[in-house]
């Protein structure tokens, strides 16, 4: 078994699901469940694709991190396609072009091939989206998203001018045994990151995020905010750790940047007034969070910090289109009192939301602890206190927003979830709580990870 | 505002991009790079996994790239993954298209504009030259410049002419939708026939023949002859697409 067919099985049946469209749901459904499943069977190596040897021809890489990155947003991945594939039936293909493209960008060792992935899964995002039903933020997504690819695409450019190779090891390679000063790649790494930070969220070149995610379905909310949020925040971090430099100038703009978005995006959550709105910028915030984990090298403590919050988005962003889709809108006056009647469901939101907050019992805590720790360790005191200062932030207009959705006395909001939903948000749940509690083996995982350095250069 | 504002940007941009190239040692001038030093220089003298000697065309044989245009050994054997990736990104590009115009029962648009008989007659005498043209690019891409993307344009140049000079034309588009999805799959099952044999995926397992001869390059010439046909297929169901709505 080799980690290609990863990339390749969900390619192959798309090719062919146009022929059978009315088996293309099932056929979705049972790809998106055998590539987690296949996840099991395959080995840790690096795989030369076509018989050449990279830096000639190109390589994926599945190391330790590449495959819990995998099993993150396969695992993602096919609880959205589960719930949601029946109603979405036309988006099939598209959906497993998406499986593929996610896939290929997670393993892949070139930074070309990089570009190639995130075209096809960003290109299978914008036609995902326009089921929301809002032609101009597609559009608006679509245009954002080409002017970040692009911007990617002239960084690696200039970088190929430079050193003559695309991939990922050997350029690390040859920027650190080059010689030269750091600033002659600070603009081409800059450019590459402000590309990575329109699909990452980073403000400000985010503005695309509010349209999509405001006016989500259930397909397209859990799936940019969970499993694409999920695959882009993966490959950010290992370009962050294993092959951007940044040093000087420009780790304060980077550093800026990130800062900027994770106060900024709590603030904004602080002031909406839907419960969308509150999601979305809360997880812009996150996603600046992991970021900078993983610019200050705690690589393993980000990757799961990242699961933690996108498992967790799904759960909210499940249940939070579902009732939406059922009430015409998500101000949180109509969704008041959601809860009362649907226990379960409640108690699943609650338990995600406590888990993004990072409270004691729940794998949020567990991580945001260890982080807190390691700063200390480094001496930084800085983004200490700008985490506990925008955790206070964060706890005011998650509890405010949960004591509205659990309590009300009369005229309570009617919405009917289906059994595949809850049980897919209680699962997630509990593993949240699990993992929470039982944290022996997240801390081993975040050792073993921060351990792996396959690539020289970079950040660490 | 917002158009100054974007102008601002733009020369920002400009002067980021000139001040952080300009005298930067590490950014070559145009034509003083030391290909040598790499990986292009593998490529031009084939000697990643094996060392052929001097690469001459007509006759070198068996070397580890087949192709004689460097260009097609890059980019459908060296590279063939992003190949696919490529062809990927047009397959989902025009399911999108169908996405948001398709609908169950299509006419052509009306538009107030109906051809004579000299047009449709000679469109047609035209359509085969135009299709016998870009079959012709994608065959021989292994060995001139072009291959399957610019020979599938011209097939689907071929049918864009048809729809053009005819305001009553439908292709099947059925026959089309089997041939986009019967050449992505050959695509990729040449691809596992490499990993089966081989030990790689995408691995050109064939003979790969005497440089500059037309049955040479092993897989290649196949892989280009199946991107010609996805290509010009796809992009016929999209101008198929553009030039219907719906009705009966």
């Amino acid at each position: 078994m080799s980690a290609i067919l990863l990339i390749v099985i969900p390619l192959l049946a798309a090719f062919l699901s146009i022929l059978v469209k009315k088996y293309s749901a099932n056929i979705l459904l049972v790809v998106s469940f055998a590539s987690v499943v296949l996840l099991n069977y395959i080995p840790l190596e690096v795989i030369t694709i076509g018989g050449f040897a990279a830096p000639y021809g190109i390589n994926l890489i599945l190391d330790q991190y590449s495959l819990i990155a995998l099993y993150a947003v396969n695992v993602l991945f096919f609880l959205v396609v589960a719930i949601n594939c029946a109603k979405f039936k036309k988006l099939s293909s598209i959906l497993l072009v998406a499986l593929a493209g996610l896939n290929g960008m997670i393993l892949t060792g070139d930074l070309f091939n990089l570009f190639v992935f995130m075209e096809v899964s960003g290109i299978a995002a914008y036609l995902m989206t326009t089921t929301n039903q809002k032609p101009l933020a597609t559009f608006n997504y679509l245009v954002q998203g080409t002017v970040g690819s692009s911007l990617y695409l002239l960084g690696l450019i200039l970088l190929y001018a430079m050193f003559g190779t695309l991939n990922m090891q050997d350029m690390a390679f040859q920027i650190s045994s080059s010689g030269y000063h750091i600033a002659v790649t600070a603009f081409p790494f800059l450019l590459m990151f402000i590309g990575f930070g329109v699909e990452a969220k980073l403000l400000p070149f985010n503005s695309w995020v509010q349209g999509i995610l405001g006016s989500s379905n259930r397909l397209t909310g859990p799936m940019i905010a969970s499993v694409y949020a999920a695959a882009i925040g993966f490959v950010l971090g290992r370009l962050l750790t294993e092959l951007f430099v940044f040093e000087g100038t420009l780790l304060l703009i980077v550093t800026a940047i990130l800062g900027f978005s994770i106060v900024a995006g709590e603030a904004m959550a602080f002031g909406a007034k839907k419960v969308r709105e509150i999601l979305l910028f809360s997880s812009i915030a996150q996603a600046a969070l992991v970021a900078l984990v993983f610019l200050s090298g705690f690589t393993g403590l980000a990757a799961l910090l990242l699961i933690a919050n996108t498992a967790g988005k799904l759960i909210l962003f499940l249940i939070t289109n579902t009732a939406t889709d059922q009430l015409g809108n998500d101000d949180i006056s109509t969704l008041q009192g959601l809860f009362v009647n649907n226990k379960v469901v409640g108690v699943s939101f609650t338990v995600a939301v406590l888990n993004v907050l990072g409270l004691p019992m729940f794998f949020g805590f567990v991580l945001k602890m260890n982080i807190l720790l390691e700063f200390f360790q480094t001496d930084h005191l800085l983004w200490p206190a700008v985490i506990l200062i925008v955790s206070v932030v964060e706890g005011i207009y998650f509890i405010r927003l949960l004591l509205k959705l659990w309590f009300k006395e009369s005229d309570l909001p009617q919405v009917e979830f289906e059994f595949t939903l809850k049980y897919v948000v209680v699962v997630v749940a509990a593993l949240l709580i699990l993992f929470g509690v039982y944290t022996a083996p997240v801390e081993q995982a975040a050792d073993d990870l921060t351990a792996i350095q396959y690539i020289e250069g970079g950040n660490l | 505002m917002k158009n100054f504002l974007a102008l601002a940007l733009s020369l920002f941009i400009g002067f980021l991009i000139i001040m952080s190239l300009r005298n930067n040692v590490a950014f070559p001038e145009y034509g003083t790079v030391n290909v040598a030093s790499r990986v292009s220089q593998a490529y031009l003298d084939r000697d990643v996994t094996e060392n052929p000697g001097t690469v001459i065309f007509g006759e070198s044989v068996n070397l580890e790239s087949g192709p004689a245009n460097t260009v097609t050994a890059i980019v459908a054997d060296y590279r063939s993954f992003d190949t696919l990736g490529e062809v990927t990104v047009l397959f989902v590009s025009s399911l999108g298209v169908a996405l948001l115009l398709g609908t169950k029962k299509q006419k052509r648009l009306e538009v107030d504009f109906h051809p004579n008989f000299m047009l449709r007659v000679g469109s047609r005498a035209l359509f085969g030259i135009i299709l016998m043209t870009g079959i012709y690019v994608a065959i021989h891409g292994h060995l001139t410049p072009g291959g399957g993307f610019p020979g599938g344009a011209m097939i689907a140049s071929s049918m864009l002419l048809l729809y053009l000079a005819n305001d009553s034309f439908r292709a099947k588009i059925k026959g089309f939708k089997i041939l986009e999805s019967a050449a992505g799959s050959a695509y990729i099952l040449i691809g596992l026939i490499g990993l089966l044999v081989g030990g790689y995926f995408l691995q050109n397992v064939l003979d790969n023949g005497t440089l500059g001869s037309l049955f040479s390059a092993g897989f290649i010439p196949i892989i280009y002859v199946l991107i010609g046909l996805k290509v010009g297929s796809e992009i016929s169901g999209v101008i198929d697409n553009f030039l219907t709505e719906e009705g009966v």
